[in-house]
């Protein structure tokens, strides 16, 4: 009873009370919420990342694994970028929600139980899966389906978590390189900027001072399977994206 | 005004160590564009001024250029500022010195057509650009105020230039708050070489020259009243490393105060305080709702290194009768903030962010707020205490920031970018002219498509009728008889420029009556 309590009172980042009966029926599907899911989700359990890289002081070890796999959709396997688990990506969403208010830390608690949530992924997907035992395919179509939803609760869900992903991981000086970001002018004084800001001008076309590529970096993340293709190279032109419209395949 | 000391002086909240009253003759709430130009024209007619500041007080060896560290530094929420619905990033600045620590310090004069409109819809009365004009005048010299040169605009801005001039849009030269500046593009973050005519670094000292006391790390929780007065301000001590309380307190009973924390957070003080003019403080908030264009070009462009803007363009300001206008400027191209605004996530988001250094932002600003029956946003306060800002984004707003996008996309395109992306989560690629329709089927809603504010104007509007707005034409609450507001809440619409220096010249012209109410 206390379990299902608690699902009622669901409330996303922003969400106006007034939406949680819709958000309820909505995401997951009233009728099933009724007869007590929330008990039927707690024989699945998340098992932990071992790259996690905790203590965590508002994330439990099994949210920072929901924010680990989910950055890994959002940040995907590519040599150039350093991995999210190495980066230190839940260590550093965890810091955001520290310095938040404890309402919105439960709010965001309760967004990554709802993205683990194995009903949502009978229901979006047919799997009674949770979303960090899904394969990528699985996790990218989930992710997908919130940033995409019909329902404004569940795209501000999608915001929320993508914004503190990519403020965790893009602001770290690790993945500068990937971007090919030299990073902020080196020894900053009033008498020395000048000088680097002017070298920079004058060797732009040259490039010689942008760091040379990275060279491929051992990774230690887990493969990719077999089936989910390699990311295409960076250089290439963008490829034709999918539900963009038909002009998109026009020739440049 | 008497017994006023020789000098004054900045404290941060570790210098509070006893529980503190103040009895001065004015109390500033907040330390930014508005607060600051008070707090040093009523300190130099000799008034004893007192002012608090929520943020803290930072020099530039704090200022690391690294966005994870400044952006919980120095902006509201640790720079997690949204509306309700996460549809919305607001930027707004927590310091001393307020917003202009981390502006990009494009500074206009509010338009002379906006100055008119408020006459007419709203009731103001005998702001003119003539009454004005001399206060401009002195901000202008005190902030070296003017224009940067075209041979100094970094290339991302030369692409607007450029690009717009190609297409015969107007596009002019942004005039900019600096002096010694050294183009290293990280106005964002605090400029780490004091180049910048910031209030921590202009104003502020001269409040304190004139013995004003600004107390850093101090959040004004509460305005005390009886009748139609407001007695005292009372004041949370935060600890300057943690930024949470203390448990110390600052209580001020000035004569008079002025409220200047912003159009956000002067709101939510009066909200706090149950003062709430007949539910209109809060109402009226207007954003400058902003989204952009990326190009991708086949040469670097670097946009992370130099002025942040430098060009902007004001040719679509008014698009006739029942539409809204918009102007376009550009945006610096950090990693942090280029990755939130790009859409969507994966592969294609990686491909965008690999080619950072090649990448031109370019943003359009909807000038909201001028629609007959244009209400904006609101601010209020959520059940459990917290703050919530909400904005429903008119149809109208939308038109704008999509015919905005197309044209930010055609200037990429007249300037060589190979492609230009929406920030739509399903982010459109507009190779040519022909893929501009492309934007009109792609779905102009909360949460597809990324928006943020830099510029949050109104929720304690001015005007002639109190039930209509919440201060009068000389910026004294309607309600209070010695509290004025002076910051972006006043403002009855949005401005269609950049806001600080409209700012500035309000608060340099009200000082002057507000010094006089002094007694």
């Amino acid at each position: 009873m206390a379990a299902r309590r608690r699902q009622d009172r669901v409330l996303l980042p922003g969400e106006r009370e007034g939406r949680r009966g819709f958000l309820k029926k909505g995401l997951l599907g009233g009728a099933i919420l009724a007869v007590g899911g929330a008990a039927w989700l707690a024989t699945r359990k998340t098992r932990p990342a071992p790259e996690l890289g905790g203590p965590f002081q508002v994330l439990s070890a099994a949210e920072a694994t929901v924010v680990l796999a989910a950055a890994s959709r959002f940040i995907p396997e590519h040599w150039r970028f350093p991995g999210p688990g190495q980066v230190g990506v839940p260590r550093k969403v965890d810091a955001i929600l520290e310095m938040a208010d404890p309402a919105t830390q439960k709010e965001v608690k309760r967004l990554l139980g709802l993205l683990e949530n194995a009903l949502a992924g009978l229901l979006l997907d047919g799997q009674f899966r949770t979303f960090t035992a899904s394969p990528p395919e699985e996790q990218d179509r989930r992710l997908q389906a919130w940033a995409a939803s019909r329902l404004t609760v569940r795209r501000t869900g999608f915001r929320a978590l993508q914004k503190m992903v990519f403020a965790a991981y893009y602001a770290s000086p690790e993945t500068y390189g990937a971007v090919g970001y030299p990073g902020p002018p080196g020894a900053v004084t009033p008498s020395l900027v000048r000088e680097p800001e002017r070298r920079r001008e004058a060797e732009q076309p040259a490039a010689a001072e942008r760091p040379p590529e990275p060279a491929p970096a051992p990774r230690p993340r887990a493969p990719r399977p077999p089936d989910v293709p390699a990311p295409r190279p960076l250089e290439e032109e963008p490829a034709p994206r999918t539900g963009v419209g038909p002009a998109e395949k026009r020739e440049p | 005004m008497s017994d006023r000391p020789a000098t004054g002086r900045i404290l941060t909240g570790a210098d509070v160590r006893r529980d503190v009253e103040e009895r001065p003759d004015v109390c500033v709430v907040g330390s930014g564009a508005g607060g600051a130009v008070v707090a040093a024209r009523l300190a130099g007619m000799g008034a004893r001024v007192v002012v608090l500041e929520a943020g803290g007080h930072f020099t530039r060896g704090d200022y690391k250029m690294q966005e994870a560290v400044a952006y919980p530094q120095l902006y509201q929420d640790k720079g997690q500022r949204a509306t309700a619905d996460q549809a919305i990033t607001i930027l707004q600045g927590r310091a001393v010195g307020g917003s202009t620590v981390v502006n990009w310090t494009t500074s206009y004069r509010v338009p002379d057509r906006v100055l008119a409109h408020w006459a007419r819809v709203h009731g103001v009365e005998g702001l003119t650009p003539e009454v004005l004009a001399p206060h401009f005048a002195a901000v202008e010299e005190r902030l070296d105020i003017r224009e940067q040169p075209l041979e100094e605009a970094n290339a991302n801005n030369r692409v607007l230039w450029d690009g717009a001039g190609r297409l015969g849009i107007d596009r002019s030269m942004v005039r900019r708050n600096v002096r010694g500046c050294q183009n290293l593009g990280y106005c964002g973050m605090g400029c780490p070489v004091d180049g910048k005519g910031s209030m921590d670094l202009t104003y502020l000292p001269d409040a304190v020259s004139g013995g004003a006391k600004v107390y850093a790390n101090v959040r004004a929780t509460r305005i005390e009243r009886a009748g139609r007065r407001a007695t005292a301000v009372h004041g949370a001590v935060l600890d300057p490393r943690t930024d949470r309380p203390t448990g110390r307190k600052v209580v001020v009973r000035p004569k008079l105060l002025v409220l200047a924390g912003g159009a956000v957070n002067t709101p939510e003080l009066l909200l706090r305080s149950d003062i709430t003019s007949g539910g209109r403080v809060g109402r009226r908030t207007f954003l400058h709702p902003v989204t952009a264009a990326v190009g991708i070009f086949p040469h670097a462009i670097d946009g992370f290194y130099g002025a942040p803007q430098s060009v902007a363009s004001q040719a679509f300001v008014d698009r006739g009768p029942g539409k809204v206008g918009f102007f376009l400027e550009a945006s610096p191209v950090h990693p942090m903030l280029a990755s939130t605004a790009a859409g969507g996530f994966g592969p294609e988001h990686q491909q965008v962010m690999a080619r950072l250094s090649h990448l031109s932002a370019l943003i359009v600003l909807a000038i909201d707020g001028f629609l007959p029956d244009e209400e904006g946003g609101t601010v209020s306060l959520r059940s459990d205490g917290r703050l919530r800002i909400e904005y429903p984004v008119r149809p109208e707003v939308w038109e704008a920031l999509r015919e905005g996008t197309k044209t930010l996309a055609r200037i990429h395109l007249a300037a060589g970018a190979e492609v230009a992306y929406s920030l739509h989560q399903d982010p459109v690629a507009i190779r040519s002219e022909g893929d501009l329709r492309l934007l009109d089927r792609a779905p102009w809603e909360p949460l597809r498509v990324n928006l943020f504010s830099a510029h949050a104007m109104g929720g304690c509007a001015m005007g002639r009728d109190p039930e209509r707005s919440v201060v009068d034409s000389r910026l004294r609450m309607h309600l209070l008889e010695n509290v004025y507001v002076v910051d972006g809440s006043v403002l009855p619409t949005a401005l269609g420029v950049n806001p600080q220096e409209t700012i500035f010249g309000l608060a340099h012209w009200a000082a002057g009556h507000i010094g006089a109410a002094i007694r």
